[in-house]
């Protein structure tokens, strides 16, 4: 297999999970919204915390108001990190690889990419929103689900894999990053509505539901932390998707130096504490796994898509 | 509660016999029309298809049309037209009437196409090595040395088989009385032989009857043909040879075809960047087990691009080192650095020439009666018949920057005047011919359009022609320009045996 080709076919994978996980990040924080009172309302600049955005966002036009910041986060192309942006690299990345991936799947990315294109310059209405995004999560599942579903499981499909869950895995930490910190700011310990904030943080990342089966306790810091960070089970916990690109590399050649670093993370992520960690030094911490994260899709790009010329 | 509403009982009707197609309506006039002899005659080898026409109504066949069109669509057949900027994929324009060349006629072109490209290998070879050609005055040095095709990197070098074009697309078109001339021979990186594929794909999945009446000669084979010419390239004696697809990338117009044959070859397709150069001077290809030895490299990819250490430095799409591989025999390309020096629009008017002096033997297709702009007489003639020429500059392809005289207005033929005048070794003319037409589809009727015919020849160690080739069809009422980044559309093209039905 060609690097280049499986390098494309890596980002296909990363951008099309950007997408889904930053519409849920805008469905989560509307419905949060409609919850809490005013007083308490986390502000909106925090969507854009999140996703490394407010740099970008300060650079144009345009208070930070709720319009605004979600017209930004999910169709202004300047943001490289809006919905569009994402649906527009997925698809140029697909598009030159088209010929190793089921039919199917590029008429279901490329319909997706329309559909959200068209809307990219209007602003998305209250009443509107849960439809479209939830159209989006839905779009990109479904892709998910063809690739599962109907493509070989060969290289191919592994770098696709390790795409995903490397950016679900860099999701998942900046959205917990952003709620330790941000979210508790303006709400104190005894507060009623804290509970209601940490399940909010599991709702965005689909993990009330499942917390409730896997972890059967209440859902407080400690519990929420250590579901999120270290569950096995959970397909969004960090340590599942770390263990998910452990799978993939040993099913590609010459992984050995790769598969180091991945499963040194794994290890020291499994072996933290993190009732320990309070509030500077979550912060901390999760800043040292972004970069961690970043040493292994390095490692990823040294072992499979860069060659020195002999 | 409502009632039922009251039914109309069923109007009584009178079988009405249904409207059917009619050739003897169709009238192509003064020109010479591949499919109907004179009106309502059909040609032998076209009898089958006119009969089973006769028999259907043109809404029959608006919707097998239409299926064509879906299907096209859904298989994702496309081509980029320049001036579209960000419109990548456009559907690709076929019409579902076949243009029908009988056997018998076919043998004959197949033979003059192999031995034209035969010649011109022979030609192409001679002018990098020992240039007998000049040396005998057969051809005039100054029309090398002031050709921008001639690479001099490329002297001296001795390419496998002598063969420098491997894969040529040369086009042919009919005049009134007939006859058929070559009118321009493509041996740089010829396209169009995906779009000939999928409309023979096309046409059996919408008009499977007249396969079955028809005794067509088949063309699929095409990419495993091109596959066995490529491994005859290959510079290692090996039972597999790495053979690649080189693309300019997505942007360019022919990028479908390169991901087509590429895929139909079960070959990579691959960019420059996906190739180095290593220091033994061999090609490597960059995979995720690391560099991978290539032996042949289908380039669809200008020379100008190929190797920035050669030619144009500033190119981000080529390989470098690429040439130096070459030329030290370690890698095959095809076609070859520098073999466009021969398809130079001024060289054209040499071709018939070359033939004589390289084979020995008289041409089987005749050359278009050309002029050449930098001869003073010739050119003196061209000025006063302008507005009947059809001027052409010596190295564009794709319809680029053509002078049709009949159809040009007056402006346009005094600044088309005033620029050969300017620079007169860059143009060559041609009388406007009068190209020939079969029945297309257009709107609601079927009507007399002009085309002509690109077929596919392949020299390795042996020659391949494809039966029959890429039909183009000028879909504009009276217009002359086929080429599908100009509005031109395309036929399946059927070479049909009627001594087998």
């Amino acid at each position: 297999m060609l690097s280049r080709v499986a390098e494309r076919v890596y980002w296909l994978g990363r951008f099309m999970e950007r997408a889904e996980n930053t519409a849920r990040l805008i469905l989560v924080r509307h419905n949060a919204a409609l919850d809490l009172p005013r007083e308490v309302q986390p502000s909106w600049m925090l969507l854009l915390q999140v996703l490394g955005a407010e740099e970008a966002f300060a650079r144009l036009p345009g208070a930070a108001t709720e319009k605004n910041i979600i017209s930004f986060v999910f169709g202004e192309k300047e943001n490289p990190s809006s919905i569009i942006s994402s649906l527009t690299c997925a698809r140029e990345n697909m598009r030159t690889t088209r010929e190793i991936l089921p039919s199917e799947t590029w008429e279901r990315v490329n319909s997706l990419y329309l559909s959200v294109a068209r809307r990219s310059n209007k602003d998305l209405p209250q009443g509107m929103r849960h439809a479209v995004l939830n159209n989006i999560v839905q779009s990109c599942q479904q892709v998910t689900g063809l690739l599962a579903g109907s493509m070989n499981q060969d290289a191919a499909y592994q770098f696709i894999r390790l795409g995903r869950n490397l950016e679900r895995a860099d999701m998942s930490t900046r959205i917990i990053d952003a709620a330790s910190a941000g979210l508790m700011g303006n709400v104190d310990e005894t507060s009623p509505f804290r509970n209601v904030l940490w399940i909010s943080v599991l709702q965005s990342l689909s993990a009330y539901q499942m917390y409730r089966l896997n972890v059967r306790r209440s859902v407080d810091r400690e519990g929420v932390l250590a579901f999120l960070f270290q569950s096995t089970v959970f397909p969004r916990a960090v340590a599942h998707s770390l263990q998910q690109i452990e799978s993939s590399m040993k099913l590609l050649p010459e992984h050995k130096s790769t598969l180091a670093v991945a499963a040194g993370l794994r290890r020291q992520l499994r072996d933290t504490d993190f009732s320990a960690l309070e509030g500077e030094a979550l912060h901390t911490y999760i800043d040292r796994l972004q970069l961690q994260l970043v040493d292994v899709h390095n490692a990823i790009a040294v072992g499979w898509f860069a060659h020195e010329s002999s | 509660m409502a009632q039922p509403r009251i039914r109309s009982p069923k109007p009584y009707t009178r079988a009405r016999p249904r409207a059917t197609i009619d050739w003897t309506h169709y009238d192509p006039g003064e020109f010479y029309d591949e499919i109907i002899s004179a009106p309502g005659r059909a040609r032998p080898a076209t009898r089958s298809l006119a009969a089973f026409m006769r028999k259907q109504t043109i809404k029959h066949l608006i919707s097998r049309q239409q299926a064509a069109d879906l299907a096209i669509q859904e298989m994702g057949i496309t081509f980029t037209v320049y001036s579209e900027g960000q419109n990548i994929d456009r559907s690709w324009p076929m019409d579902i009437i076949p243009r029908i060349i009988s056997l018998k006629e076919w043998q004959v072109l197949e033979r003059g196409l192999v031995q034209r490209l035969t010649a011109l290998n022979l030609f192409i070879d001679d002018l990098y090595n020992r240039q007998k050609i000049l040396k005998d005055r057969v051809m005039p040095r100054e029309i090398i040395d002031s050709s921008p095709e001639f690479l001099r990197q490329c002297v001296g070098a001795r390419p496998r088989h002598g063969v420098w074009s491997h894969v040529c697309g040369s086009d042919l078109v009919r005049d009134s009385d007939g006859t058929v001339y070559v009118l321009e021979d493509n041996l740089r990186v010829p396209s169009g032989v995906s779009y000939m594929l999928e409309n023979r794909a096309i046409s059996k999945r919408v008009l499977p009857q007249l396969f079955e009446r028809n005794s067509i000669l088949p063309v699929a084979d095409y990419p495993s043909q091109l596959f066995d010419m490529l491994t005859s390239l290959s510079p290692r004696r090996i039972a597999h040879p790495e053979i690649v697809v080189m693309t300019p990338g997505i942007y360019n117009s022919a990028y479908f075809e390169h991901a087509y044959l590429a895929q139909r070859m079960g070959a990579e397709l691959v960019e420059g960047a996906d190739l180095v150069v290593g220091s033994d001077d061999k090609v490597y290809m960059k995979t995720i087990r690391g560099l991978s030895r290539v032996d042949v490299i289908y380039r669809r990819i200008n020379d100008d691009y190929l190797d920035p250490e050669v030619f144009r430095p500033e190119s981000a799409l080529g390989t470098p080192g690429l040439f130096r591989a070459w030329r030290k025999g370690n890698v095959g390309l095809a076609n070859a650095p520098g073999a466009g020096v021969a398809d130079d629009k001024v060289i054209y008017t040499y071709v018939p020439a070359i033939i004589k002096y390289y084979l020995g033997e008289d041409p089987i297709i005749p050359n278009v009666p050309s002029f050449l702009c930098v001869d003073p007489v010739q050119c003196k003639h061209v000025l006063k018949n302008l507005a009947n020429m059809v001027v052409k500059p010596a190295n564009e392809s794709g319809g680029y920057g053509m002078l049709i005289g009949p159809a040009a207005s007056k402006k346009e033929l005094a600044t088309f005047a005033e620029m050969i005048k300017k620079n007169p070794r860059n143009y060559m003319a041609q009388p406007a011919l009068k190209l020939s037409t079969a029945p297309t589809l257009c709107g609601n009727n079927i009507e007399p359009r002009h085309l002509d015919l690109r077929p596919f020849i392949l020299q390795g160690k042996k020659h391949y022609v494809t039966p029959g080739g890429l039909t183009r069809v000028a879909l504009r009422k009276g217009s002359l320009v086929v080429n599908s980044s100009q509005g031109g559309g395309s036929k399946d093209t059927w070479i049909v045996d009627t001594e087998a039905n």
